[in-house]
């Protein structure tokens, strides 16, 4: 029995050609199937029990030392003070990088934002717990920024497929950008002196943004940068 | 027995490190037998064959500056074959052995880490394994002659060492060379690998090789190159057409006259660029053929093993710890491990056996997994008057496959195909 697209010859009871995918026509053979070179049999996902049980003594770990450093703080101080602020860093911890692992597939677009939630929730307790006045006019906005500047450069990398250079090159510039607000809100904050710092990031991160734009018009030039980094 | 332990030779130190949840590399040698696998007698013989073998029965194990192979106290249990070759062993199916012994009806499967062996130790291994089952079912006595070997003997220092320790030149040669074409598709969500099997009469195709006066390695990667050429045509604008290389893993033996039953190969890539103009079949067959032949000589050899032994042997770079080491092993081979070949074509030649072997063995297959970043790859072995040549692929569509079969019987070579299609 021959495919008669292909030319090759096919196992007896094969149903299509496995290359062009073409069915077979052939009435005067039997229609008794061959029997088949493969078992049914699937491989097994492997059971995740080992990251479980490690996953689960790192909770069970930073739980202790949360609730020690609390126990310590109020019996010796009477005050929650500095205990508050390492359990919740602990916390923190645990929702960025523990948390994630107990899934199958590490979903960005639901974790991030309540990664960078809770983030801005124990910068607002540090505020309040060392009696500070930084967190609207500073944290919060540069929080808020970082946020929105992650969750852009992640979706772009896992959604978009088309104009990525061209999208990365434009985020590198915002980036830069972005340093000089966050020396804006360092300044009407804190009152330091305005544009020091950022300008060095700022003009470094424009640049090589600069430099990607450019690059996503020249075919060239593209081509050499997806070969070398794979994006 | 006592534990033995054994440094990963120069080729196979790149494996533990670039590995992924969802991908290593490991490829298969599987006999199909006259009549069905007996599974508790295939595993006397694994049993049997554990004392002479110990690279072989070895699991991975990580030290502090280097991985290394640790000698296992009992073979693995032979299991069922799946429905698909060449599922990915993870780290931990590792710690326990890397290797895995399948069977299905008449077939006798293993399955490598590529770190244990190459295929010519593996097809070592696969036909004592086959010579040990005989003997226990059929009662037969197999001399140890060609490949086989005496179970009963130690295991010779030859068979257990490094040979690229051993053959390298006073001068190393540069890696540097251009990017090839990369094949792509829709990847299988579930990890299912596609294996379309060619098989052909050897003498027909040995016939047309010589017709072109190359050898069969060369043809077949001409008649492969031709198809991704096609495939390139179909996928890509001519301003973006990059070159057409396939790679050819060169078995070293022949060429230094050193035996071992670890890993002693080492890839060329050989093609052409398409931009340059339009090539013949003709053509191609001859660049391919003397591009293998000045690439395989063994001076360019030794000095493409001094390349990467010099690295393995630099004081400050095995002072570096183990998770440094795999970060920057990890980081070359994204930046050029799979970049400069399209797909590789391995061709393990012509299998024999002792005669009294031949009358219960009905054929060889030989298959190697996927790379990484490209989809498809193909192996080749012959046996009795008939070469299968298997392609293996990571996605759906199969037009590689396509292509390449059909050109084969354009020119001339009828193709019978099996496939494990769902």
């Amino acid at each position: 029995m021959y495919c008669v697209y292909c030319g090759v010859r096919l196992q007896d009871g094969a149903g299509e050609c496995p290359l062009c995918h073409t069915k077979v026509a052939a009435p005067a053979l039997p229609e008794q199937p061959a029997e088949p070179s493969w078992p049914d049999r699937v491989p097994r996902k492997e059971k995740q029990s080992g990251k479980r049980l490690v996953l689960s003594l790192i909770t069970v770990i930073l739980i202790a030392a949360a609730l020690s450093c609390l126990i310590f703080c109020l019996k010796s101080t009477g005050r929650v003070g500095w205990s508050g602020i390492a359990a919740l860093g602990m916390a923190l911890f645990w929702v960025w990088v523990i948390l994630p692992q107990w899934f199958p597939r590490w979903r960005p677009m639901i974790f991030l934002p309540i990664d960078f939630l809770c983030l801005g929730g124990y910068l607002l307790y540090i505020c309040k717990a060392t009696g500070g006045n930084w967190f609207l006019s500073f944290a919060f906005p540069v929080t808020a920024l970082a946020a929105v500047l992650t969750l852009a450069g992640v979706a772009m990398m896992r959604y978009i497929v088309q104009g990525r250079l061209r999208l990365m090159s434009l985020l590198l510039i915002a980036i830069g950008l972005s340093f000089m607000l966050v020396e804006f809100f360092q300044h009407i904050t804190f009152g330091t002196p305005m544009f020091v710092w950022s300008l060095y990031c700022m003009s470094v991160f424009c640049l090589i943004g600069l430099f990607l734009f450019i690059a996503s018009f020249i075919p060239g030039w593209r081509a050499a940068l997806r070969r070398t980094f794979f994006y | 027995m006592r534990k033995q332990w054994y440094r990963l030779d120069n080729a196979a130190l790149i494996f533990p490190a670039v590995m992924r949840k969802n991908w290593n590399n490991v490829f298969r040698v599987s006999v199909t037998l006259k009549d069905k696998v007996d599974p508790d007698i295939l595993n006397r013989a694994a049993e049997d064959l554990l004392p002479r073998f110990p690279t072989i029965f070895v699991r991975l194990r990580t030290g502090f500056f280097w991985y290394y192979l640790e000698t296992v106290a009992e073979a693995p249990k032979a299991e069922e074959d799946y429905a698909w070759p060449l599922t990915p062993m993870t780290r931990r199916k590792l710690k326990k052995c890397c290797i895995r012994i399948l069977y299905w009806q008449n077939r006798i499967a293993v399955e490598f880490f590529h770190s244990v062996t190459d295929g010519t130790g593996a097809m070592t291994f696969v036909q004592n394994l086959a010579a040990r089952y005989l003997a226990l079912k059929e009662g037969i006595e197999i001399p140890a002659e060609g490949r086989i070997l005496d179970p009963k003997e130690t295991p010779k220092a030859e068979e257990t060492r490094d040979c690229f320790q051993l053959c390298g030149a006073k001068a190393s040669v540069s890696r540097a060379e251009a990017n090839a074409y990369r094949l792509r598709g829709n990847p299988e969500e579930d990890l299912f690998r596609h294996i379309v099997t060619g098989v052909v009469p050897t003498g027909m195709l040995l016939e047309k090789a010589h017709e072109q006066g190359v050898t069969v390695t060369a043809y077949l990667a001409a008649v492969m190159a031709e198809a991704v050429l096609a495939r390139q045509r179909e996928d890509r604008k001519p301003g973006r057409w990059r070159h057409i290389k396939i790679t050819i893993p060169v078995n070293l033996r022949k060429t230094f006259g050193l035996e071992t039953l670890r890993n002693f190969t080492l890839a060329v890539n050989i093609g052409f660029d398409p931009r340059l103009g339009e090539y013949s079949h003709e053509e191609i067959c001859r660049l391919m053929y003397h591009q293998l032949a000045a690439e395989t000589i063994p001076q360019r050899m030794a000095g493409r093993v001094s390349t990467n032994v010099e690295l393995q042997r630099s004081l400050p770079l095995r002072l570096v710890p183990l998770p440094m080491k795999t970060l920057a092993m990890r980081l070359v081979y994204a930046l050029s491990g799979e970049s400069k070949g399209c797909l590789n074509i391995s061709n393990m030649g012509v299998v024999t056996l002792p005669e009294v072997m031949t009358p219960y063995v009905d054929r060889f297959d030989f298959m190697i997994g996927v790379q990484y970043s490209y989809p498809n790859n193909c192996s080749v072995v012959s046996w009795q008057g008939k070469t299968y040549i298997s392609m293996i692929r990571s996605i759906r569509d199969s037009e590689l496959e396509r292509l390449f079969f059909s050109r084969l019987v354009e020119l001339g070579i009828p193709v019978d195909i099996e496939s494990n299609r769902r």
